[in-house]
């Protein structure tokens, strides 16, 4: 009994002694030089650039950081890494839920962000970026922007069109389709040709793939003020143009334009068929140019070619899908130590040079106005020349209607090409969800 | 000593965080469950109390019903297919003399392995193109029989059930193997000499013998069956067409992709419930067996 008495008092005796050792303030410490060294804090930031094809997302925001850790003495931002699906849909969902974010974290422009900042988990940007001189320096914040105040920045912006492989164009003698109906004899030139057309990774959580076709051609055909229209109730999902855009893309299926074994391939697989040299074209955002220039993995790397979705003869043709969506948000409940590392970030991020460096390396979309764009190379030029060419841009469907529309119409349209519902009953449902989600406001 | 152990707060002091841990991981949050599950709650904003709609959805939707359908279907396969199985190959694995070792330990191994590395095994083996399984049909000749195993709705379930019996047969064989050769020697030798070898011995001495680490393996399977998410997630996420749901990542979506935590609530609850029940008439079944036996 007496070793055991005498054990505990020793274990609380040293917890005591280790306690008091860790708030023992001594006298601060210095640099070396005499000067006080400024208290250290850390600063969490979640990215999402831990695929492979992202390592030059990741060395400009390391740059970045790097930066912000020398300029602003004792901040060590603490790099998270997270899949994109995976923090956007349940990771950041359940810290908002928490009311505990990250400080600095990866964010979607749109719904997400009206709906983060409705719950008070958003900093509100505005002072700072007036404060940095950032405030015109953006293409476009519409995306972050709730009743006037901005509360997030994007990294980059996007267009989405057709890439394609075009030594397999050349093979199969045909050349980039201006209407739906080229498109079609395109496709079915390379059928004969025994090539998969179309390639598409849209099973499982990636109904998002097959929704960038789904959206061209819902504006083509409805026009691109359709979308507002789902949500304010002056378009609907069951409209006759909309059920023929649904129609044009399940004549992709049963023509087997689209490759069979897209319910059964994810976003990155299907992406790899293509570059691969397993496809002759896949629909995908302007994101996805390093992952086809990539020499070592892309067996296509400098003969890809983008064009802009075909036109239908509907009031939306000659726009292209595009916007400033992918960004990072700040979190409402940072300290003031926390606030100064947010906005040292936002310095040292936010920059032309980076912007430029982004748009070289990761071929990204400057998300700033840039000065000096030269120095582009391959696809990524055809992708900006289009974009420029086209008669505007229109944002995707899912940064303006609600999440379970958005997740609905990625079901829906998976039920669609796998011959599951008709083009009639999806619009059906589609209106259904909508109405549901309107009534919700 | 004595004085130390005749002290009720001495128990307590070894009781109480243990205690505490399961309030704060298991008990609030059920209780947070089951009132979440009175509320439309976008797991953001406030939630608003709606009674008992959440429930009443569930109950008249078609996609919880299928989710629900295949959990059972899952129950009734570790049950009836799996269970079976392991406890075949358990008793041929007893009866190798040489290279046991090497057995067990082959058997045992996906059980080792994470799901995650399992379901992702596993998706490159039923990939349509370069997975292995099609790569053998096609090299006999039997391209008509290829299958975007995951893919298509007849063979997507079936396929994450195979791959949940492979990544857990290790386990429950290695248990088995362990209650087998606790049997006595001299019980198996008594029988051998009245005639009971080969199947009768298994049938009649070996199996009434490990009964209880049976029932155990039967009770684990089921309650991992109910429970499953990982897997499914993984390997399908529930498509095509929701037709490879289990309950588990119907709510899953529910919360995470629709943003409606308060039918995630009840459906958690509904689940709870449901393991609940199985488990209870799972235990009745068995006790009333061993009440026939004796």
């Amino acid at each position: 009994m007496k070793k055991i008495t005498m054990a505990l008092t020793m274990i609380v005796a040293m917890s005591l002694a280790a306690t008091v050792g860790c708030s023992n303030k001594e006298a601060a410490p210095t640099d070396g030089t005499g000067t006080p060294k400024a208290a250290e804090f850390n600063v969490s930031l979640r990215h999402i650039n831990v695929r492979d094809t992202s390592k030059p997302h990741q060395d400009i925001l390391l740059e970045a950081v790097k930066a912000a850790e020398s300029a602003l003495p004792g901040v060590k931002y603490e790099l998270d890494g997270v899949e994109d699906t995976v923090n956007r849909d349940t990771k950041l969902k359940a810290e908002m839920a928490a009311g505990n974010p990250p400080i600095i974290f990866d964010l979607f422009g749109g719904p997400d962000t009206q709906n983060y900042q409705k719950a008070g988990h958003l900093l509100d940007l505005t002072p700072i970026l007036a404060d940095l001189g950032l405030s015109d320096k953006f293409i476009n914040l519409g995306e972050f922007t709730v009743d006037g105040k901005v509360y997030g920045l994007p990294r980059s912006g996007y267009t989405e069109g057709v890439f394609y492989n075009k030594t397999m164009f050349a093979d199969a003698g045909v050349a980039v389709p201006k209407t739906w109906d080229e498109f079609l004899a395109v496709c079915e030139a390379l059928k004969g040709k025994n090539i998969v057309p179309i390639a598409s990774g849209t099973g499982g959580p990636d109904g998002w793939v097959v929704n960038m076709i789904a959206n061209s051609l819902f504006v083509r055909e409805a026009g691109k003020e359709v979308q507002e229209g789902f949500v304010n109730g002056t378009s609907k999902w069951n409209d006759p143009k909309v059920i023929e855009s649904f129609k044009k893309l399940e004549t992709l299926k049963t023509k087997g334009y689209l490759d069979k074994s897209a319910l059964a391939l994810k976003y990155a697989e299907g992406q790899a068929k293509f570059y691969q040299g397993g496809a002759a074209m896949t629909m995908d955002g302007s994101w996805a140019v390093s992952a086809f220039e990539d020499k070592e993995k892309s067996k296509i790397a400098g003969n890809v070619g983008f064009f802009n979705f075909p036109e239908v003869g509907g009031p939306g043709d000659g726009y292209i899908n595009g916007g400033f969506s992918n960004g990072y948000g700040f979190s409402n409940h940072a300290n003031e130590n926390e606030l100064k590392g947010i906005k040292e970030f936002i310095k040292q991020y936010y920059t032309e040079a980076l912007q430029k460096k982004a748009l070289l390396t990761a071929n990204d979309f400057p998300a700033m106005k840039l000065q000096d764009t030269s120095g582009t190379t391959g696809v990524l030029n055809e992708v900006l020349s289009v974009t420029n060419e086209a008669k505007g841009i229109f944002t995707a469907f899912d940064s303006v209607v609600q999440p379970k529309v958005k997740v609905t119409l990625e079901t829906t349209m998976q039920e669609l090409i796998g011959g599951k519902v008709t083009p009639e009953k999806a619009a059906e449902k589609m209106q259904k969800i909508q109405d549901e989600a309107n009534a919700e406001k | 000593m004595n004085k130390v152990l005749r002290n009720p707060w001495a128990y307590a002091l070894f009781v109480i965080p243990a205690l505490l841990m399961y309030i704060a991981i298991y008990i609030l949050p059920l209780l947070s469950s089951l009132q979440h599950s009175f509320t439309n709650w976008n797991g953001i904003n406030e939630a608003t109390f709606n009674g008992l709609d959440n429930f009443k959805k569930a109950f008249t939707d078609d996609k919880f019903w299928i989710a629900f359908k295949n959990n059972i279907i899952f129950v009734l396969f570790s049950a009836f297919v799996q269970i079976p199985l392991i406890i075949f190959i358990s008793m041929v694995i007893s009866g190798v003399t040489k290279n046991l070792n090497f057995y067990k330990t082959t058997v045992f191994l996906p059980s080792i392995l994470s799901t995650a590395v399992v379901g992702t095994l596993w998706q490159f083996i039923y990939h349509p193109d370069v997975g292995l399984i099609n790569q053998l049909l096609r090299a006999c000749g039997l391209e008509s029989w290829t299958h975007a195993w995951l893919g298509e709705e007849t063979t997507a379930f079936l396929s994450i059930l195979i791959t949940n019996s492979w990544q857990w047969f290790g386990f429950y064989i290695v248990l088995l193997l362990a209650a087998i050769f606790s049997v006595p020697k001299e019980l198996l030798e008594a029988a051998e000499m009245d005639g009971a070898i080969g199947f009768k011995r298994s049938w009649f001495i070996t199996i009434p013998i490990i009964r209880p680490v049976i029932l155990v393996i039967m009770l684990l399977a089921i309650t991992g069956a109910m429970n499953s998410l990982d897997i499914v997630l993984i390997m399908t996420y529930g498509e095509p067409f929701g037709s490879s749901e289990v309950m588990g990542t119907y709510l899953y979506k529910q919360a995470y992709k629709f943003n409606d935590f308060g039918y995630a609530s009840a459906i958690s609850i509904i689940i709870f419930a449901f393991t609940v029940l199985v488990t209870v008439i799972f235990q009745w079944i068995a006790k009333r067996t061993e009440e026939v036996e004796h």
